[in-house]
């Protein structure tokens, strides 16, 4: 699902924290948000999560360019830390599904695949408070992904997670975005995982967007200055 | 969830079998129930076991309920001049003479039904001396009580046996005060309870007397006062129909008629004479 | 001491035997505040929920209110409640008083605030939370309350034993708005109040037991109910 922004501003406490006249997500893509501390990628990923209402400006979806209530139901967000319902795994995925009218069957062959796919067959009756951090973050991407989303917003999701855990949820979004063409916006700390996982780069740096584009391409070729600042790990704000 | 649901589920079932298998008063015949008549009466009749074992028999007789509200004849006569009761039964004389002249009664005003006496309870011990020195006089029992400043449990709630006891202390010109002289604001069973923890005196109804005093280590220490002032006489009031819209008039008629009729002046005087040996009440219906 | 222990006697006696008087004054006891904690939770939750999860001019003084009321003095809501329902009252011609109606508008007044205040805290908490939750996740509407009390249900269960530990415990309001009059209003606490006046003492305390008894065993339902949904 493509996502366009125009004019996109939001203010906190008079300072402008995002100020972005013209922006794009590419339908289909894996974008990575990157940026130094107070960049605004969280704020701007709460924007077009339809969380944060406070911004001037407008955020368009899809090809017919949809205002956020036309589209709601088909994005989603995974946060660094996940909040599960208190009830089990197994119902935690299938949670979205449900609301959505899906059926029994249906719910349950979509739970299966999700839990196959991320190793949690086993953790499938297990209460969600059990889990590990590794455990929680994968239950989260499966509630996130069960019942089909066009746009998927993942907030530093790996943070927290170890690194074979790490390793299975990237595998996760490399797939869901090849077999189902989920666009992915991913904001992340890490420029190496960025690099693993995304093929589009858009860097933001005190709000606005200083470059954006094909993945290698900014990272071998940077077109501006602090780009390549930031990429050297100089960049502090 | 499943098991939250059965949860409550069986809380409900519990609730609804409690209700269900409480059966009220298996009624013998039950004639046609006409309505539910307030009775305003006081403490004592109702802590003396009286009214519960007449009232069945009146709502068999004529298909009228009554709810008993117990308060003192204060209270009661209030609830009569602000049309909240239907009829009262109360028994202080003078108050109810003012509440007939007030207008607040119906044309039959006051309606004599029985008496009973008074009798001063002590302590064992009777650190006053009233029972050897004013065993059948009440003011000198008062009078003794009064200079011995030995503790005294009034009523203290305007009700029938508060206006009595008022009554003898001004026939001595006496003020009561000071820490002897508890003033209670309770009903008659409560103060006669007060009376046994503080081992004191105070002045009660036979009646009320003969129902607690098994569960007391008190005694009768002054009683039949030849001048009559321990006499107790209750009257019958219908509330003045035009209060308001909602008096039950022919309910409240139907117990005052009730009441002095003979079947219920006989129930009356069988009262209490099983368990004490002798009636509570004296019933003088004319 | 002799008391206590005839009291005992005789509530085991009472409670086996099935005296039907008793077992219509344990009943009316529950049906009154079985159903008030009902209405109050119908109300109480969601104003609880949304005093929670919304902001708006004088919402503090509303809190604190809340907050005072959920300590309110059975005995004032009792007399408040009379004089509405007495007959020359506003609802007067509801003929309402001395009824167990009564007794029951009486104790909603008494236990709304209480599971109104404690849902609130409950939600003040939780709200941003599932709110950002149940926006990601697509819910709405209804949707996004069902999931707040499903995510809170043992806290909300807790204010629900709480509004009923209130409401059967009480004697001020359901004696003044009831009467106690027998077989109509007469209810465990306002008759243990009477059998005392009596001098009834041994009753008084086997009423008093079973009274007890019926608060343990709502306790142990509560109790099994967190530890499952903990375990």
């Amino acid at each position: 699902m493509e996502v366009l922004f125009q004019d996109l501003t939001r203010d906190y406490v008079e300072r402008r924290v995002l100020d972005i006249p013209q922006g794009r997500i590419q339908a289909g893509s894996r974008t990575a948000i990157v940026g130094a501390n107070g960049a605004g990628k969280s704020t701007l990923l709460n924007i077009i999560a339809g969380l944060d209402t406070g911004h001037g400006g407008r955020v368009f979806y899809g090809n017919e360019k949809k205002p956020f209530s036309q589209v709601s139901s088909q994005i989603t967000m995974v946060f660094q830390k996940p909040y599960l319902i208190t009830t089990t795994v197994e119902k935690n995925i299938a949670f979205p599904m449900k609301i959505r009218g899906f059926s029994q069957e249906e719910r349950e062959k979509r739970v299966s695949t999700l839990c196959d796919d991320l190793n949690l067959t086993d953790l499938r009756k297990q209460k969600s408070w059990k889990l590990s951090g590794g455990e929680t973050q994968k239950v989260a991407l499966a509630r996130a992904l069960g019942f089909g989303p066009g746009l998927l917003l993942l907030d530093e999701p790996t943070a927290n997670v170890d690194p074979a855990t790490t390793g299975e949820i990237e595998q996760m979004l490399l797939k869901i975005n090849k077999e189902k063409n989920t666009t992915l916006l991913f904001v992340t700390h890490n420029l190496v995982q960025a690099k693993r996982v995304c093929n589009r780069i858009m860097f933001l740096h005190r709000g606005r967007i200083i470059e954006e584009g094909e993945m290698s391409q900014v990272l071998t070729q940077p077109r501006e200055g602090l780009t390549r600042q930031f990429i050297a790990g100089e960049l502090i704000w | 969830m499943k098991k939250k649901v059965f949860a409550v589920f069986l809380v409900l079932v519990m609730v609804l079998a409690f209700g269900a298998c409480a059966p009220s008063e298996v009624p013998q015949e039950e004639p046609e129930v006409l309505g539910t008549v307030i009775l305003a009466t006081t403490t004592s009749t109702k802590d003396s076991g009286l009214l519960d074992y007449i009232l069945d028999d009146f709502t068999a007789a004529t298909g009228w309920e009554v709810d008993v509200i117990s308060v003192g004849s204060g209270e009661a006569m209030a609830m009569g001049e602000n049309g909240e009761a239907d009829v009262l039964l109360v028994h202080s004389p003078a108050a109810e003479k003012a509440f007939v002249e007030a207008g607040h009664a119906d044309e039959a005003g006051r309606v004599l039904v029985m008496y009973n006496d008074f009798v001063v309870i002590g302590s064992m011990e009777d650190p006053a001396g009233v029972l050897a020195n004013a065993g059948a006089d009440a003011k000198g029992a008062f009078q003794a009580i009064y200079e011995n400043e030995v503790t005294f449990i009034s009523r203290g709630d305007n009700s029938g046996t508060h206006a009595k006891e008022k009554s003898v202390w001004t026939a001595l010109s006496l003020e009561p005060a000071g820490e002897w002289y508890v003033e209670a604001a309770a009903g008659m069973g409560a103060v006669i309870q007060m009376a046994n923890e503080k081992l004191g005196y105070t002045l009660a109804d036979r009646a009320t007397w003969y129902a607690n005093r098994d569960s007391t280590d008190l005694q009768i220490v002054c009683e039949k006062d030849p001048s009559g002032v321990l006499n107790n006489q209750y009257a019958c009031i219908c509330v003045n129909p035009e209060k308001n819209a909602f008096i039950k008039v022919e309910g409240a008629k139907a117990f005052q008629e009730w009441i002095v009729s003979k079947e219920a002046q006989a129930l009356i005087a069988e009262f209490g004479v099983e368990e004490f040996g002798a009636p509570l009440f004296t019933p003088n219906a004319e | 001491m002799n008391e206590i222990a005839q009291g005992v006697q005789e509530a085991m006696g009472l409670i086996f035997a099935g005296d039907p008087e008793i077992f219509e004054i344990v009943g009316l006891s529950l049906f009154v505040s079985t159903l008030s904690v009902a209405i109050s939770t119908a109300m109480g939750i969601p104003l609880g929920v949304l005093l929670g999860t919304h902001q708006f001019r004088g919402k503090g003084i509303i809190v604190r209110i809340t907050y005072t009321f959920m300590s309110l003095p059975p005995v004032i809501a009792g007399l408040f409640v009379f004089l509405i329902l007495m007959r020359r009252g506003p609802l007067g011609h509801l003929q309402l008083n001395y009824t167990p109606t009564a007794m029951i508008i009486a104790q909603v007044c008494l236990v709304t605030p209480i599971i109104m205040g404690l849902t609130y805290n409950l939600v003040k908490e939780k709200a941003p939370t599932i709110r950002r939750l149940a926006i990601t996740l697509g819910a709405q509407g209804s949707s996004v309350l069902w999931l707040m009390i499903y995510e809170m249900r043992v806290g909300l269960t807790t204010a629900l034993v709480s509004g009923f530990g209130r409401a059967i415990s009480e004697v001020g309001a359901v004696m003044i708005v009831g009467g106690n009059i027998k077989g109509k209003t007469r209810v465990m606490t306002t008759y243990i109040t009477e059998l005392k006046t009596m001098g009834d003492y041994s009753r008084a305390i086997a009423v008093g037991i079973i009274l007890l008894i019926i608060a343990f065993l709502i306790t142990t339902v509560l109790y099994n109910f967190q530890e499952r949904e903990s375990r």
